[in-house]
């Protein structure tokens, strides 16, 4: 009883509620009251929390309404992640609006991820981790790009994002324009090849060894005594038998429009 | 103690604002003749007009800054100013960037699926 | 026929150079900038190499890649190839690195049936 009386007057003080994000207070109970939320019994399954889910619902839509422009997509994730997908142009315009917004004030960047999916037309995603301590709220944009398509630098918007991007274009090889100082952070000098791409193999194409005749380390292209192996990983029978009713990963928001 | 004058904000970098109703009031009229100029219908020129609208009407009665830094309930009156300075940089650029126009471009249809291997769109 | 040749090319946004010419100036100038430097490297990694041994390892680096048409990719190797010049020329690299481009110590492979029989490999 006491936690879900802290979680009230959270969502009273949370001055989200009050500047109009959510209209009033009544209306963010009713909604929360309307999906009544089923006991989750099942001790393996995540909980989330219903009352930070409404919220992020809200805020995803009120963000979608503010910047047509450029977000493609708001979708929930794992029961209460915030995702809001946006088209590569627009890196720039919404960070720095999610950073300098009055309801927003998402200050902090935590993390710059990659990810490479080779079947997609444009292979890479890049997802920007962002934290607002003001409001206690943490969100995720993403885009994505391919090998050729460069994407706007945030730096002049989160300073942080100098050495993210830099690991980035060291692991994936996906250019940042404008950015000031990008160059490798990770691998060797003179290493080539991106390896988070799905393409570079696990053992990597040199090996690097000292050589005693010439006195320095030399590099040589990788020989493995042991031929390839190919592990198949498939088998025949269901895997998850029990996840076979879960509800989707993502769940889309309605926006605006699509409304 | 309310009686005492305010020496520091406890914050690194963040001094004492001297007359922060009168600064905040600039900045405020500032925001709002930004705002000015984008299109009636834009969304964030709705939202943020009414924003700025009740912190303003808040700051012009109540005299008392505590009273004040309470009914915004967004931190200290120091750092309602920050925010506000961020919002009327933000609106600037704003202008130049015109998001309240139409989406640029839809992602290719198999772009956000997740897991990848499933090629049917989902819904 | 117009519209079938519009919608055939993909819109892309280019990395540097809008047109062929810009992308040949920034490779010439990248060559450039190399070839100016060898003698600095030479000198200051102390390689067993003279001069001329690495102008022709140069041109054959550059070489490498006449074949290639797209802009775009040009762009790429060309902001590869200045990011590897300002290593060298700050000296973050050390004398392995840049001998590597030799690949002094690599044995070429086996091509005939015989020496792949005595290197006992397939």
């Amino acid at each position: 009883m006491a936690s879900i009386l802290r979680q009230i007057t959270k969502t009273i003080r949370s001055p989200t509620v009050q500047n109009g994000v959510v209209s009033s207070v009544t209306r963010l109970q009713s909604t929360a009251a309307d999906k009544v939320p089923p006991a989750e019994t099942r001790p393996t399954v995540r909980k989330f929390d219903f009352i930070a889910r409404s919220q992020l619902t809200d805020f995803g839509k009120y963000v979608a309404d503010c910047l047509p422009k450029y977000i493609q997509r708001v979708q929930i994730t794992a029961g209460d992640e915030l995702e809001l997908l946006i088209v590569p142009e627009g890196v720039v315009p919404v960070l720095q609006f999610l950073k300098d917004h009055h309801n927003s004030q998402f200050t902090n960047l935590t993390d710059i991820a990659g990810m490479d999916v080779p079947s997609r037309p444009y292979r890479f995603e890049v997802i920007y981790n962002i934290l607002s301590v003001r409001f206690n709220s943490r969100i995720r944009v993403k885009t994505y790009t391919d090998e050729l398509t460069p994407i706007d630098s945030c730096n002049e918007v989160h300073k942080a994002a100098n050495w993210y991007e830099r690991e980035i274009w060291d692991m994936y090889g996906v250019f940042f324009a404008n950015h000031p100082d990008l160059r490798r952070i990770l691998t060797d000098y003179g290493f080539e090849g991106h390896p988070f791409r799905k393409d570079f193999p696990l053992s990597g194409y040199v090996e690097v060894r000292y050589d005693d005749e010439k006195k320095r380390v030399v590099i040589e292209p990788l020989e493995l005594a042991q031929e390839f192996r190919r592990f198949e990983l498939s088998a025949p029978w269901e895997q998850f038998p029990k996840f076979r009713n879960a509800p989707p990963a993502i769940e889309e928001v309605k926006t605006g429009d699509k409304q | 103690m309310s009686g005492a004058i305010k020496r520091t904000t406890g914050l690194t970098g963040l001094t004492v604002a001297k007359n922060p109703h009168q600064t905040l009031g600039t900045l405020y009229g500032k925001i709002l003749r930004t705002l000015q100029k984008m299109p009636e219908s834009a969304a964030y020129r709705k939202h943020t007009e009414a924003i700025i609208k009740e912190r303003s009407d808040i700051l012009k009665s109540t005299p008392s800054i505590e009273e004040a830094e309470k009914k915004i309930n967004c931190g200290q009156i120091e750092e309602v100013i920050v925010q506000a300075e961020n919002e009327l940089s933000l609106a600037r650029r704003m202008i130049t960037w015109k998001p309240w126009e139409p989406l640029i471009k839809t992602a290719p249809p198999t772009q956000w699926n997740w897991p990848p291997a499933q090629q049917v769109p989902q819904r | 026929m117009a519209q079938v040749a519009r919608d055939g090319l993909k819109q892309v946004r280019p990395i540097l150079s809008l047109d062929r010419d810009e992308a040949r100036k920034r490779v010439l100038n990248l060559y450039k900038a190399w070839y100016r430097q060898l003698p600095y490297i030479v000198r200051q990694y102390d390689i067993p190499k003279n001069v001329n041994d690495c102008r022709n390892k140069l041109r054959e680096e550059f070489t490498k890649h006449k074949d290639i048409r797209d802009i775009r990719i040009i762009d790429m190797l060309v902001i590869k190839g200045q990011m590897e010049l300002k290593e060298t020329v700050n000296i973050w690299k050390q004398k392995g690195h840049i001998m590597s481009y030799f690949k002094e110590t690599i044995e070429p492979k086996p091509t005939d049936f015989l020496s792949k029989f005595l290197t006992s490999k397939d």
